[in-house]
């Protein structure tokens, strides 16, 4: 194709009342696109292209495109598609109007994208070997000055990087814009192009150009439309034009890698969101006592803003928690009252680990238990309150414990009465010598008898641990995570072109696929064993 | 009881299928072909496949939750998906280069589970109150899925590194005894293709044409493999991320493992950016691939060593019974 339009030639190929090429552009090479179009009596091509005269790069950039029409008269030019020249205000101003382009450029560079998901993918791991938040002096002693690990990682590199902080260090956070910003750069620069390019379809009339192609072959008996009906029927859109065929197949599959971009330009919003506009909060309470929604939470960024329901108090009615036979828990339950303002109960709901209670916007999880206090009676006296004190926490097995005195209460050898809980089911019961002494359950009622003093244990008092949010990125981000995993899966799809050229009795077919292209071959064979094979010789084929 | 002695049987039985198959294999390529023994391999993996899914199975319903809630469970899934990725490829074209690859693994994850490692956790256990939920199943089928998946496809690129650089390696130990002997036509030929090891364009002689078609069937394959996977992998990070959210109140937290998995959907992301640019296509992408096969373990397994973090249902310690 360059070699048709070499300006030099072209003049005197075509109708030389063409003024386009004037001495001007004598030095100039085209890089054109064609699109022929049949239109009667006239010929007329469009032809796009970059001229770089003789006289500098003043013309660089600029995309000329002239109709040239060759008819029996005189030839038109039309202007219509002509942009305007780039003013020369001054060369800083041209530098301004170039940087968007050459930024652009750079950052739609796949090995730096590629280096960048490499940082990222480092720093990560390194954010996992580190320990995370802890205090300073935690690293004074885990990486030492004295004896750095493999020899130059001390604690000094820990503190100034923030790799303490890793996952919202300013560096980690920097590469992730960074991330961000080639994401766009590389959608807008590299993807949507090609999904044009792909979209275009052509029809190849040379029987060469088809055998070039990946795949190719030639039935030799077949007719085009019989082609053209299998691959209808394997799901093809099929274009027939005389002796040509053009087929594709899977096209949303060279659209869904943009949507891929754009899901996870979503996501990151999202999270910068969450980061910067939420309040969270926990708070554990016993059973029986209230809360302030707006007392727990805390904001944890610039554009935290409360709303109308962090007026609302919570009641917990009941705490109780749900066993295996073993003995293990199975599920822990809170029930909730909410009241507004004027004290009018607005919700009543009982919560569980993986059932959480939404109101007005914010949410409360319920993630962890303790074990508030202990009501027994001593000697039939009471009932009084022992408030259990956390021995051992270790995730799902704690270990409460509380002390009941017995005799002198001022003497500094104090005895009396231990009582241990694992959980609200069953109280294990010691004496003052500490020896074992019984287990009871605080349903049962039963008494028992240590030194002399008969416990009865009334009830088990536990208390709840809640977790409130109100998070306003979480709709943006579940949009996100839909987005991506759907079109994560429609990027499966491969994008499969055939062509098919009616020659005389035979019919050529080659073809290609973007991705699938270890399957592709035994596809297309397993297809072209369908097309029937003509067999009488005096059926004549009207192509077209 | 009756369940349990299922299982039993039904593990013993899946482990020898699939030795016997292994071993027929190994025959196969050492000695000679031995014909009618080769169909028989494949029906062997048909059989096993039928036995992990039958332990699934009866675990699931002795247990009433469904199998996958600690180590011993994922690591049975795992060789169910390894089974079931053969089955697939053995269905859509026969005699295949996957079936190597699939069905040592299917063995080795099989037999590290039943093996005395882990006998502790052979019993059904009950499920932590976090982990009751309908998301267990969506959540870790698809993660344990996509690992296997992309195991499969970092293996197949892992043979195609051995196979393109087998020569190199060749080679050196050729350069050794050059200065001994004299030149020949051959070995000068030998070094002249040596510096094009990394380009595809010689085609000297047929042994190197079969070459090229095997390891660009390979490439090809462990594409394929890998989007599998890598599909199976994003939809299991993000069902993971919505029953924490569900669950605890925030979707992400930077849990070692959940940073391990983020780890490993990035270095499969790189794997298929390297792809889109055809120069790089081929023995680069297959390195990265390759690297991809470690982060992997490091993600399943090494993190469940350390046992902290929101996942410490799957942890275990190292002892020996």
């Amino acid at each position: 194709m360059e070699t048709l339009f070499n300006p030099s030639k072209t003049a005197k190929l075509f109708v030389p009342n063409i003024s386009l090429f004037k001495s001007s552009f004598l030095h100039s090479t085209f890089n054109p696109q064609t699109h022929i179009l049949f239109n009667r009596k006239t010929l007329s091509f469009t032809i796009n292209c970059r001229a770089k005269t003789s006289q500098g790069r003043k013309t660089d950039g600029k995309n000329i495109s002239k109709k040239i029409l060759l008819s029996d008269s005189a030839p038109e030019l039309s202007n219509e598609d002509v942009e305007p020249k780039p003013k020369n205000g001054g060369g800083a101003w041209g530098l301004v109007r170039k940087l968007p382009k050459r930024v652009l450029a750079v950052l739609s560079n796949l090995p730096l994208a590629i280096g960048e998901m490499f940082t990222v993918a480092g720093l990560m791991a390194l954010g996992t070997a580190i320990d995370q938040g802890e205090a300073p002096e935690f690293y004074f002693q885990k990486y030492p000055e004295e004896n750095p690990v493999w020899g130059f990682f001390t604690w000094r590199w820990v503190l100034t990087l923030g790799l303490d902080h890793m996952f919202s260090s300013p560096i980690f956070l920097g590469m992730l814009v960074l991330l961000a910003t080639s994401l766009m750069a590389c959608t807008y620069t590299t993807q949507i192009p090609l999904v044009k390019a792909a979209r275009r379809w052509r029809f190849l009339q040379s029987a060469d150009a088809i055998r070039k192609q990946e795949f190719s072959d030639t039935l030799p008996r077949a007719s085009v439309k019989d082609l053209g009906v299998v691959l209808m029927a394997a799901g093809y859109e099929v274009f027939l034009k005389g002796p040509s065929l053009y087929a594709f197949k899977g096209l949303a599959g060279r659209f869904a890698p943009i949507g891929v971009h754009l899901a996870m330009l979503l996501i990151m919003a999202g999270g910068t969101l969450s980061a910067t506009g939420s309040f969270r909060g926990s708070v554990t309470v016993p059973q029986g006592l209230n809360f302030v929604v707006g007392d727990v939470l805390g904001p944890t960024g610039f554009l935290s803003t409360p709303t109308e329901a962090f007026n609302t108090e919570v009641h917990v009615n009941r705490f109780y928690m749900d066993y295996y036979d073993s003995g293990e828990v199975s599920q822990f339950h809170t029930d909730l009252s909410l009241f507004d303002l004027n004290g009018k109960e607005v919700m009543r709901k009982t919560l569980s680990v993986n059932d959480p209670l939404r109101y007005g916007g914010f949410t409360i999880y319920q993630t962890d238990w303790s074990f508030s206090a202990l009501q027994i009676l001593k000697d039939d006296e009471g009932p009084f309150n022992l408030a259990m004190a956390p021995l051992k926490l270790n995730g799902d097995k704690k270990l409460f414990g509380t002390f009941l005195p017995v005799g002198d209460t001022n003497s500094p050898n104090i005895k009396g009465i231990s009582m241990l809980a694992r959980d609200l089911q069953s109280i294990v019961l010691y004496d003052q010598q500490g020896k074992f002494a019984g287990v009871r359950r605080p349903n049962s009622k039963l008494p028992i008898e240590i030194d002399g003093t008969k416990i009865v244990i009334v009830d088990a008092i536990g208390s709840s641990g809640l977790d409130l949010k109100i998070d306003p990125g979480v709709p943006i981000v579940y949009a996100g995570f839909g987005a991506l995993m759907l079109t994560t899966c429609v990027s499966y799809l491969s994008h499969a072109q055939i062509w098919a050229l009616q020659d005389g009795t035979t019919v050529i077919v080659g073809g290609k696929t973007n991705r699938a292209k270890a399957e592709f071959p035994d596809e297309m064979n397993r297809l072209l064993d369908l097309v029937p094979e003509i067999v009488q010789s005096s059926i004549s084929e009207q192509p077209g | 009881m009756i369940f349990s002695t299922l299982e039993h049987i039904l593990t013993h039985i899946s482990f020898s299928v699939v030795s016997i198959v292994i071993t027929i294999h190994f025959l196969t390529l050492l000695v000679d072909e031995v014909v009618g023994l080769d169909d028989s391999s494949e029906k062997g993996m048909i059989v096993t496949f039928f036995c992990i899914t039958g332990l699934l199975v009866t675990r699931w319903i002795y247990s009433g939750h469904f199998p996958l809630s600690d180590l011993y469970e994922s690591l049975i899934f795992l060789s169910w998906g390894f089974s079931l990725i053969h089955m697939i490829s053995y269905f859509k074209k026969r005699k295949n280069d996957l079936s190597a690859i699939t069905a040592p693994s299917a063995i080795f994850t099989q037999g590290f589970a039943t093996s005395g490692l882990l006998t502790k956790m052979h019993q059904s256990a009950i499920l932590a109150p976090a982990l009751q939920s309908q998301w267990l199943m969506m959540h870790v089928s698809m993660m344990v899925l996509g690992y296997a998946a992309l195991l499969c496809g970092s293996l197949l690129s892992v043979a195609l590194l051995v196979i393109t650089f087998r020569k190199v390696i060749k080679i050196i130990g050729k350069n050794n005894n050059l200065l001994n002997q004299s030149f020949s036509f051959g070995e000068i030929q030998y070094m002249n293709e040596r510096s094009n090891v990394l380009l595809n364009t010689y085609f000297l002689s047929s042994k190197n044409y079969y070459r090229y078609q095997l390891t660009q069937q390979l490439d090809r394959w462990s594409y394929r493999i890998i989007s599998l996977g890598f599909i199976f992998l994003t939809i299991g990070i993000l069902s993971g991320a919505v029953w924490a959210n569900e669950a605890w109140g925030s979707y992400w937290n930077w849990d070692p493992k959940e940073t391990w998995a983020f780890i490993t959907w990035t270095v499969f992301a790189i794997y298929l950016h390297i792809r889109t640019n055809k120069n790089f296509e081929g023995v680069n992408s297959a390195i990265v691939a390759s690297m991809g096969f470690l982060i992997i373990w490091i993600c399943y397994f090494g993190v469940n060593l350390l046992g902290i973090g929101l996942h410490s249902y799957g942890s275990f310690t190292l002892t020996s019974n």
